[in-house]
C-alpha cells in the first residue's frame, strides 16, 4: 500500500469536488462568520416598544422625552393610541407598550407610567421588569410630577417550555424541509429519465411536496400529545397553528427543490439547503425576540417570512389569537409561496433547457 | 413466450411500412402508420457536436436498429426523441402514440422492489391491464425477483425490471438503449425473441446498440451514426452482403473505411 499513491488520489478526488469543497470550506466559513455579526450585545437593547400617551392630556413635547430618554435602551415607536399600541403587541411588532400619563410637569401629581408586555414573550418578561425600574428612575428623574410605573402583563404568563414548544416545532419544521426533502428529491435522479418520460417532473415534484406536507401534521400531532402529557398549556392543533407550519413547510420544500433542480440534484444543493437552514433558523428570530442581540438581526429577521410565520405560530399556539389579527402577514406567507412555486417552475424550465 | 401469445396478425403484413422502404431505408409512409419525424436535428454539447443535423423516421411497425461505435451520438439521439434534450436545431415530431423506452443506465426505484416499481410505474402511465404485466413480468424472467429490493439486484436483473417497466405500458414504438446490457445468454435469447414477438404484433422496436450480432436475423433496417451523423440507413434486404461477412462485420469495416483506417491494419 503506498500512502503517497492514495494521498494523490484524494488529491485528484478534491479537484473534481473542488465546487463542494469551495462551498464546504472557503464559503460556509465566511457565512457563519459573517452572521456573528449579527449578535452584538447580551441584553436587549433595541426591542420594539409602543409610546402611547394614555389620553389625549399628554403632550407631544412629554412624549419626545418620553421617547428620546428610552431610545438608550429600546427602541421605540410613537403610536396615537394605547389601542393602537396594544394591537402591535398583540402582533409581536413591539414587544411593550409604555402608557404615557398627563401631568407629567405637576409637581404636585402623581404620574403613573404604564409598561404593558405579552405574557407569552416570556424571553421578555425579565428584561422588561428591568426596563420598568430603569422607567421609573428616569422618568421621575425628568419629570417634575412623582413618577412611578407600573409593569402589566397581558394574557397569561407561561413558563420557558411553553414559550419554546412553537420554536422547537418551527424549526423542525424548516429542518425537514430543508433536508430530508432534498435528500428524498436527490434519491429520484437514479429515475429521473424515465419520469420525465412517463410523467413529468412537475408532477413529481408536486405529489412529493403534496405527500411530505400532510407528513408534516405528524410531528405536530407529537408536540400536542407532549404538551398534555407535561400539562403545557400550549395548542399546537390550533387550525391556524397548523395552517401556517404547513403553509412555511411548503414554501421552504419548494425553495428546498428548486435548489436542488438548479444543482441537478446533486450533493452541492444539500449543502446549500443546509446552510440556508442554517441561516433561516438563526435569523428568523424564532427564540428570542426582536431586539435582542443587535438592530442589524432585526432588520434581517423581518426580511425572512419565516420570522413572521414564527410569530403566528406562537400566538395561535401560545394565545388563541385569530388568524385574521394575521391577514396581512399570511397573505404576504401566500405570496412568498406562489413567487416559491413560480421559481420552482423556472428551475425546471432550466433543468429540461439544458438537460 | 406461450404458444398462444405468439398468434396474431401475419408477422409480413403486420409490419407497416414493413411492405416498402425507400432506397435509403425510410419506411414509406402509407398514411396508416405515425412516426417519430427528426428533421434536421442537431445537437451540440459545448464544442461537442453529438448530432449533426440528423433526419431520420422512426415507425412503420419496423424492427429498426440503431448501429454506431461509442461516441457516435446514439444515446443522444435516442435521448432527442424521449425529449429528455432539447435540440441545438432542427424539429423532432413525435405523433400521438404511445412511445416507452428502456434506458442505458436503467431506471427505477432503488429503495421500492421489483413489484413495487411495477406497480407504480403501471399507475403513472396508466397501464391497467394486469393479464399483460403478468406476461411481460414472466418473459423477461422476473417472477423470482419480484419481491427484492431494486437497488440489490444484479445488473442483470435490473436490466430486466427496466425492460419491464417499459414494456408494461404497451408502447406502439418502443425505444431501446443498449437493452443486452449485462443479461445472461439465457436471458438475452428469450428477449430477442420476445422482441421479435413483440414488432410481429405491428409495434415499433428501435434498438440503438454498438453491437448488432444478436439482432442481426430479425431486424427489418439498420441505421448506422458515425460522429453525429448517419453513415447509412438500409433495409436489411437492400444490404447484400457476402455469405461469409455478418452485418456487424460490414458495419465496422464501413466505420473503419470513414475513419480512414484500413481493417487490416488491425490484423
Amino acid at each position: 500500500m503506498s500512502l503517497q499513491s492514495l494521498l494523490e488520489k484524494e488529491f485528484h478526488w478534491s479537484l473534481r469536488n473542488l465546487l463542494v469543497l469551495v462551498f464546504l470550506l472557503l464559503l460556509l466559513p465566511g457565512f457563519f462568520a459573517g452572521t456573528s455579526v449579527v449578535f452584538q450585545d447580551v441584553l436587549p437593547r433595541d426591542v420594539p416598544v409602543a409610546v402611547a400617551p394614555a389620553d389625549e392630556e399628554v403632550n407631544e413635547t412629554n412624549l419626545d422625552i418620553v421617547e428620546g430618554t428610552i431610545a438608550t435602551f429600546t427602541d421605540p415607536k410613537r403610536v396615537d393610541s394605547v389601542q393602537q399600541g396594544r394591537a402591535m403587541l398583540e402582533r409581536e411588532s413591539v414587544y411593550a407598550v409604555i402608557e404615557v400619563p398627563p401631568d407629567l410637569n405637576d409637581p404636585s401629581a402623581d404620574a403613573q407610567f404604564r409598561l404593558v408586555v405579552d405574557g407569552a414573550i416570556v424571553p421578555f418578561l425579565s428584561p422588561s421588569e428591568i426596563i420598568g425600574d430603569v422607567l421609573e428612575t428616569e422618568m421621575d428623574r425628568i419629570f417634575d410630577a412623582e413618577v412611578t410605573a407600573e409593569r402589566e402583563v397581558v394574557g397569561a404568563e407561561k413558563t420557558l417550555p411553553e414559550y419554546l414548544f412553537p420554536t422547537f416545532l418551527m424549526t423542525l419544521v424548516i429542518f425537514f424541509a430543508f433536508t430530508y426533502v432534498p435528500y428524498n428529491l436527490k434519491t429520484e435522479a437514479a429515475v429521473l429519465d424515465r419520469l420525465r418520460v412517463e410523467a413529468s417532473l412537475e408532477s413529481v415534484v408536486a405529489a412529493k411536496l403534496l405527500f411530505f406536507t400532510g407528513l408534516t401534521v405528524v410531528p405536530i400531532v407529537v408536540f400536542q400529545a407532549a404538551a398534555l402529557y407535561y400539562g403545557y398549556d400550549v395548542a399546537a392543533l390550533a387550525p391556524g397553528a397548523i395552517l401556517t407550519l404547513l403553509l412555511v413547510f411548503l414554501l421552504v420544500s419548494t425553495v428546498s427543490s428548486t435548489v436542488m433542480i438548479l444543482s441537478r440534484f446533486s450533493g452541492v444543493g444539500l449543502f446549500v439547503n443546509v446552510t440556508a437552514m442554517l441561516g433561516v433558523v438563526a435569523l428568523s428570530a424564532l427564540a428570542f425576540p426582536l431586539g435582542f442581540f443587535s438592530s442589524l438581526r432585526t432588520t434581517v429577521a423581518q426580511l425572512l417570512p419565516t420570522y413572521y410565520a414564527g410569530i403566528i405560530a406562537r400566538s395561535t399556539m401560545l394565545k388563541g389569537a385569530s388568524l385574521g389579527t394575521f391577514a396581512d402577514w399570511l397573505a404576504m406567507l401566500i405570496g412568498c409561496l406562489i413567487a416559491a412555486v413560480v421559481a420552482l417552475e423556472g428551475s425546471i424550465i432550466y433543468y429540461r433547457r439544458t438537460s | 413466450m406461450d404458444d398462444d401469445s405468439t398468434d396474431g396478425p401475419d408477422p409480413e403484413g403486420s409490419r407497416g411500412d414493413g411492405a416498402g422502404a425507400s432506397p435509403t431505408g425510410q419506411p414509406v409512409d402509407d398514411g396508416t402508420e405515425q412516426y417519430i419525424e427528426l428533421d434536421g436535428v442537431t445537437r451540440e454539447y459545448g464544442s461537442v457536436l453529438a448530432v449533426d443535423d440528423l433526419s431520420l423516421r422512426i415507425g412503420g411497425g419496423q424492427y429498426h436498429c440503431l448501429l454506431g461505435p461509442n461516441g457516435s451520438g446514439k444515446s443522444t439521439l435516442m435521448r432527442l426523441v424521449l425529449g429528455l434534450t432539447q435540440p441545438t436545431a432542427g424539429e423532432i415530431r413525435v405523433p400521438d402514440i404511445v412511445v416507452g423506452c428502456g434506458f442505458q443506465t436503467p431506471n427505477f426505484y432503488p429503495s421500492l422492489t421489483v413489484r413495487q416499481n411495477i406497480s407504480v410505474f403501471a399507475g403513472i402511465v396508466g397501464a391497467t391491464d394486469w393479464e399483460w404485466n403478468r406476461t411481460v413480468v414472466e418473459e423477461l424472467r422476473l417472477n423470482r425477483a419480484l419481491d427484492r429490493t431494486a437497488g440489490d439486484l444484479s445488473g442483470g436483473f435490473g436490466r430486466k425490471l427496466d425492460l419491464a417497466l417499459a414494456f408494461i405500458k404497451k408502447p406502439d414504438i418502443m425505444l431501446l438503449d443498449e437493452p443486452l446490457g449485462a443479461l445472461d445468454d439465457v436471458s438475452t435469447a428469450r428477449l430477442l425473441e420476445f422482441l421479435e414477438w413483440y414488432v410481429e404484433q405491428g409495434n415499433t422496436v428501435f434498438v440503438s446498440t454498438h453491437r448488432v450480432t444478436e439482432f442481426e436475423g430479425s431486424l427489418d433496417r439498420v441505421t448506422v451514426m458515425h460522429q453525429g451523423e448517419i453513415a447509412f440507413d438500409r433495409r436489411r434486404e437492400e444490404m447484400t452482403l457476402p455469405d461469409d461477412q455478418s452485418l456487424q462485420a460490414e458495419y465496422v469495416e464501413e466505420i473503419l473505411e470513414r475513419e480512414g483506417i484500413e481493417s487490416d491494419s488491425l490484423d
